[in-house]
């Protein structure tokens, strides 16, 4: 018994780690008043430098940090979108993840079948740090004053543009920092987690992420279990299918996700979403 | 003076279109249901489809990749429109669209892999793994020391359920108690499934595994805890060249040289496919055992398999790796000396599938949905 929880520990860890990655990184960016739907694209183009990094100079973590800079750059696209021409975020969200996901397809011809010497074990110092990581994030947005320029810039721009933020400048920097953060999710599956290349390869990991940020309540630290939760009933979908029929397991983990949502809705006071989310904002407007 | 210009011109243009047409090659159209960069499916028949564009004087080919199977009309007018005169579909799944296009477009010649439905223009072409998963077996039986084998399936259809019962009664062949424990993914191409549908089975106790999806992941997964695999449709054998011990191997340009040949000939119109049918196995040299290409079984298992010896009805004892050997050739030569679904054969409720001295015919083959007996784990739509 002891060994089934502590195995279903372990998988739980090693999925949910890409998982956390990419879900702290669209806090930050949905905290700031910006949808990112990108998520799957940004993942995917991470996924694919760092597998190509990692090949050709034999260094894994010099992979998954070109991997965060892929990420970085290419949310900065849809920020530019988004903030500046104050266009559809969703939309423009959608676009980044088609974009990526076609972009890696045609980029990644040839590169599948290589087999990857240089990888990182898959539960290491990354999955300790991500952990480290969403504590820290969560102190930084709830107790510094970083955290309240982001969550201002989120909730009310008009009146954190009239105490003097830049909202512009914050929503730039946070949804540039969820690139990153979702670029190293992207390579961890490269390189770490199932270390090779095939086109498609985060097979709809990103939007999880999405769904883990919004089941967090938009919260760091909640995002860490909600990370490992999912991790644990997606191994656990094909553990079970010995007791219970594995259609019905296929949808165990969604399933699981809407009942914990449905069941927790009293007690979420205080953990909608920022207000402004997914409104553009207008220097001047109310 | 103009009626000379205007003669010339004529005849130029005549001269030209003449040397276009005797230029123009054969456009034969390729529709895939993912992308070719999966390493599997796809991957293995855009491979043949070079190969057969290389070998076949006088062909060019285009090809759409990631067609939802819906869809696969729209894809097909469209291929017709740039000049396609044959039309592979590669997945079961367009079975229905490509049957229905074949009726609007009866001068295109279709032909379609995987599936049962013909017509006058369209044939159907197949190249089937069951014979080599029976072999893959037998080395499974032997090496397995917990007596649990391992199986990631992708979608309880009969070409599945079909390899995963073939590998099945390879393993009990060698093994009787040992028992193939299956975990469905219900995908053909789903890495992240395959990892841990593998990680759940070897949490059971399993020590060697199979599977059906498209990557080599179950084989890199298996060869971190130090499992043997068996590589499954590409050459995935340098994901791990110390563990993986042999696998499914296809040569689907085989089928592609030999169709479109034909089709160059005049042998197969859009009229006379209607009884076309390649079901094409280890002897016209489809399908080949291996984890890469000529190599059959990894060196490094063969001494085990030497060592593990079996006594069997018509060729006595001898070790698993001369078992092995024996009934590749007896499976490649034409005249089929040795079939794995020769009766008698029950299913793993106890009743009889397949009678004395019976062998499956291929439509039962393409049909079957029971399990071999030894095969541990849900399995849809059971009879």
């Amino acid at each position: 018994m002891m060994e089934y929880v502590l195995d279903t520990v372990i998988r739980a860890v090693a999925v949910g780690t890409p998982l956390l990655w990419a879900g702290l990184g669209e806090i930050y960016a949905e905290r700031a008043g910006v949808v990112n739907l990108g998520v799957e694209g940004m993942m995917i183009l991470g996924a694919f430098s760092a597998f190509v990094i990692a090949h050709t100079t034999g260094n894994p973590a010099l992979g998954l940090v070109v991997a965060g800079g892929v990420g970085g750059t290419a949310a900065l696209l849809h920020a530019f979108v988004a903030v500046t021409l104050r266009a559809n975020q969703y939309v423009s969200g959608l676009a980044l993840a088609m974009l990526g996901v076609g972009l890696t397809g045609v980029l990644g011809r040839g590169w599948e079948g290589i087999p990857l010497l240089a990888t990182l074990p898959e539960i290491s110092a990354l999955t300790y740090v991500s952990i480290v990581v969403a504590a820290g994030l969560w102190f930084v947005l709830y107790h510094t004053r970083v955290g309240i320029v982001i969550r201002s810039a989120g909730e009310s721009p008009a009146a954190a543009d009239a105490l003097g933020v830049n909202v512009y400048l914050v929503r730039y920097l946070s949804v540039a920092f969820g690139g990153v953060l979702a670029g190293v999710a992207g390579g961890f599956l490269s390189v770490a987690y199932r270390p090779s290349w095939t086109e498609g390869m985060t097979g709809g990991a990103g939007w999880i992420a999405i769904a883990i940020a919004i089941f967090a309540g938009w919260n760091p630290l909640k995002a860490i279990w909600g990370a490992f939760l999912f991790g644990a009933l997606y191994y656990l979908s094909f553990r079970l299918q010995t007791w219970v029929p594995p259609e019905l397991l296929r949808m165990m983990p969604f399933a699981f996700t809407i009942l914990v949502l449905a069941a927790t809705a009293g007690s979420r006071r205080g953990e909608g979403a920022p207000e402004a989310l997914g409104l553009p904002y207008v220097s001047g407007q109310r | 003076m103009r009626l000379l210009i205007v003669l010339g011109v004529l005849m130029l243009v005549v001269s030209l279109a003449a040397t276009g047409t005797a230029q123009q090659k054969l456009k034969a159209g390729f529709i895939y249901i993912g992308p070719i960069g999966d390493y599997g499916w796809t991957h293995a028949h855009d491979q043949a489809r070079r190969i057969a564009e290389k070998t076949v004087a006088g062909v060019e080919t285009v090809y759409v990749e990631s067609v939802p199977e819906a869809q696969a009309e729209p894809f097909i007018d469209k291929l017709v429109q740039q000049g396609a005169k044959v039309v592979f579909t590669t997945s079961f799944g367009f079975m229905d669209g490509t049957l229905a296009a074949a009726k609007r477009h009866p001068e295109v010649i279709f032909a379609h892999a995987s599936g049962f439905k013909r017509a006058p223009n369209m044939a159907t072409y197949m190249a089937d793994f069951y014979q080599v998963y029976y072999l893959n077996g037998l080395m499974a039986g032997a090496l397995t020391k917990t007596g649990k084998v391992g199986y990631v399936g992708a979608f309880p259809i009969p070409e599945v359920k079909r390899h995963i019962s073939a590998f099945a009664l390879g393993v009990r062949a060698v093994n009787p108690k040992a028992t193939v424990h299956v975990r469905w993914i219900f995908e053909w191409f789903k890495p992240a499934a395959a990892k841990e549908a593998t990680a759940a089975l070897i949490a059971e106790g399993v020590d060697v595994l199979a599977f059906t999806e498209d990557s080599p992941t179950v084989v890199q997964e298996a060869a971190k805890r130090k499992l043997a695999s068996f590589s499954h449709y590409s050459p995935m054998q340098k994901f791990a060249p110390q563990h993986t011990v042999s696998g499914q191997l296809v040569h689907w340009e085989k089928i592609y040289v030999d169709f479109l040949s034909k089709v160059q000939a005049g042998t197969y119109t859009a009229k006379n496919l209607a009884n076309v049918d390649y079901w094409w196995l280890l002897a016209e040299g489809a399908v080949e055992l291996g984890g890469d290409f000529g190599v059959p079984i990894n060196p490094a298992y063969k001494s085990r398999l030497q060592a593990a010896k079996v006594t069997t009805p018509d060729l006595g004892r001898l070790s698993v790796y001369d078992l092995v050997m024996k009934r590749q050739a007896q499976m490649a030569n034409p005249k089929m000396g040795f079939d794995p679904f020769t009766g008698p054969i029950n299913d793993r409720k106890g009743a009889l599938r397949v009678a004395a001295g019976k062998r499956m015919t291929v439509g039962e083959l393409n049909t079957m949905e029971w399990a071999a007996p030894g095969i541990v784990g849900p399995w849809a739509k059971e009879p």
